[in-house]
């Protein structure tokens, strides 16, 4: 799933915690039960890649 | 629906302040996400006999794995400190366990509960919160409230959109990783705490022994280059022992947030910063605060009094009874932050030799003059 531009999150290694939606200065995130949901607004700031427990979060490729 | 409160989030601050508000006859209705309370587990699961007195309860071993009687600390260089009884002393809960039974005395004391019901947003009058816009199995309800309690978790959404600040920063969220790890031989009796820079880097690893044999090992860490699971696998790599679980999480540790009520809403628990910020504790201070709250709304509600004037009263309590260890607590985070591996390995060796009960000002004196560059973590410490 593409948060921004180039911010993108493995659906496959997400562990559903909500430390990224803490983090995000924008609020653009928003977790429910299995989901991470990305609303527009993503400037990349990589917050949400530094705090991922578990890596799930990448920039993707320029 | 009318309710006189919802409770969102159905975890430790939720029910305690579901109970609480109950039990002083509000009508309450608590809201969770998930389809089943108390899982994802997101925590070390270690308290102290502060948060049963808070809950007026007796710790019962239907959720309470393992009695701790103290921690063994090591710094980087492998230096080893023993902590007996006082503040390392406590429980291991079975989380799981613990969040269920929290939750079914709070309807017990008459709250209704709705699981798999997430918050999308706020009814709002002339600026004041007055209730919830709540998604269950694909329907949207409006859900009227005198009060909403917003205890929500890291990920709490609902206290920033009634305007308070609760977002985190990456220095101010510990991120973790913890395996529940079966056939680990280590003392069922004590807590183990590991510091340094390639163990867990401003953070520290644990491990909690849950009896049996089967003990929470996880790590904590702020960092910029790998992630928290990187150092779990790390830490875990000499140990012969099988996972069963992994849990992982984000903790704040800077402190409460700046403003933790508004009109006709209080934040509770880790989405208001309610934890520890040196050990990342929060289990105790969110059944304090989520008692404080639930107490707090029922009185509202009685008075007819939601609005933030009344509210902050909430604030006023909690920071009156648990406040200054919480400030206490970030002070020493602090202090630890800035200590280079190096200079823990000093610092735990002089704690080694001396009785922490009678530290003398002399052998202060004496370490500061051979080790100046602590002159200062003495000063903030005094």
């Amino acid at each position: 799933m593409e948060l921004g531009v180039k911010m993108i999150i493995s659906t496959e290694e997400c562990g559903y915690c909500g430390a990224c939606v803490s983090v995000c200065p924008h609020n653009i995130l928003e977790l429910s039960e299995m989901e991470i949901i990305a609303h527009e607004g993503c400037e990349e700031c990589a917050f949400c890649m530094v705090v991922c427990p578990l890596g799930a979060i990448k920039r993707g490729e320029k | 629906m009318k309710y006189d409160i919802v409770v969102v989030g159905g975890r430790i601050g939720g029910s305690t302040a579901s109970i609480f508000a109950s039990k002083n006859g509000a009508d309450v209705l608590m809201l969770e996400k998930n389809q089943e309370i108390g899982t994802p587990v997101q925590c070390a699961e270690a308290t102290s006999s502060r948060t049963f007195k808070t809950l007026e309860m007796e710790p019962s071993s239907k959720y309470v794995c393992s009695e701790i009687k103290g921690a063994d600390v090591y710094a980087p260089d492998g230096t080893h400190g023993h902590l007996e009884g006082g503040y390392a002393e406590g429980f291991i809960l079975e989380r799981k366990l613990f969040d269920k039974h929290l939750a079914i005395e709070a309807a017990k004391s008459g709250a209704d509960i709705m699981v798999k019901t997430m918050v999308k947003g706020l009814i709002r009058k002339e600026g004041k919160v007055c209730g919830v816009v709540a998604k269950h199995m694909g329907r949207t309800m409006e859900i009227e409230a005198d009060i909403v309690i917003a205890a929500d978790g890291i990920e709490s959404r609902v206290a920033q959109m009634a305007g308070l600040n609760t977002s985190q920063t990456t220095k101010s969220l510990c991120s973790c990783a913890q395996y529940e790890m079966v056939g680990l031989k280590t003392d069922p009796d004590y807590l183990k705490f590991h510091f340094g820079e390639k163990i867990a880097p401003k953070g520290y690893a644990w491990i909690f022994p849950k009896g049996d044999n089967v003990a929470n090992v996880g790590v904590g860490v702020r960092s910029n280059t790998e992630n928290a699971y990187h150092f779990l696998k790390k830490f875990i790599s000499n140990m012969d022992a099988t996972p069963v679980e992994l849990n992982i999480g984000g903790v704040p540790i800077r402190g409460p947030v700046e403003k933790t009520y508004t009109d006709g809403l209080m934040v509770v628990g880790d989405a208001a910063g309610q934890v520890e910020p040196f050990t990342g504790g929060g289990i105790h201070i969110t059944a304090h605060c989520g008692r404080v709250a639930g107490e707090i709304a029922a009185e509202g509600i009685k008075k007819e009094k939601t609005t933030s004037n009344f509210l902050k009263k909430y604030e006023k309590r909690w920071k009156n009874e648990i406040g200054k260890d919480l400030k206490d607590s970030l002070k020493y985070r602090k202090i630890l932050d800035k200590l280079t591996d190096d200079e823990i390995n000093i610092l735990a060796k002089f704690l080694k030799e001396q009785d922490l009960k009678s530290i003398s000002k002399m052998s202060m004196l004496g370490f500061v003059k051979e080790y100046p560059q602590f002159l200062k973590l003495l000063k903030d410490l005094l």
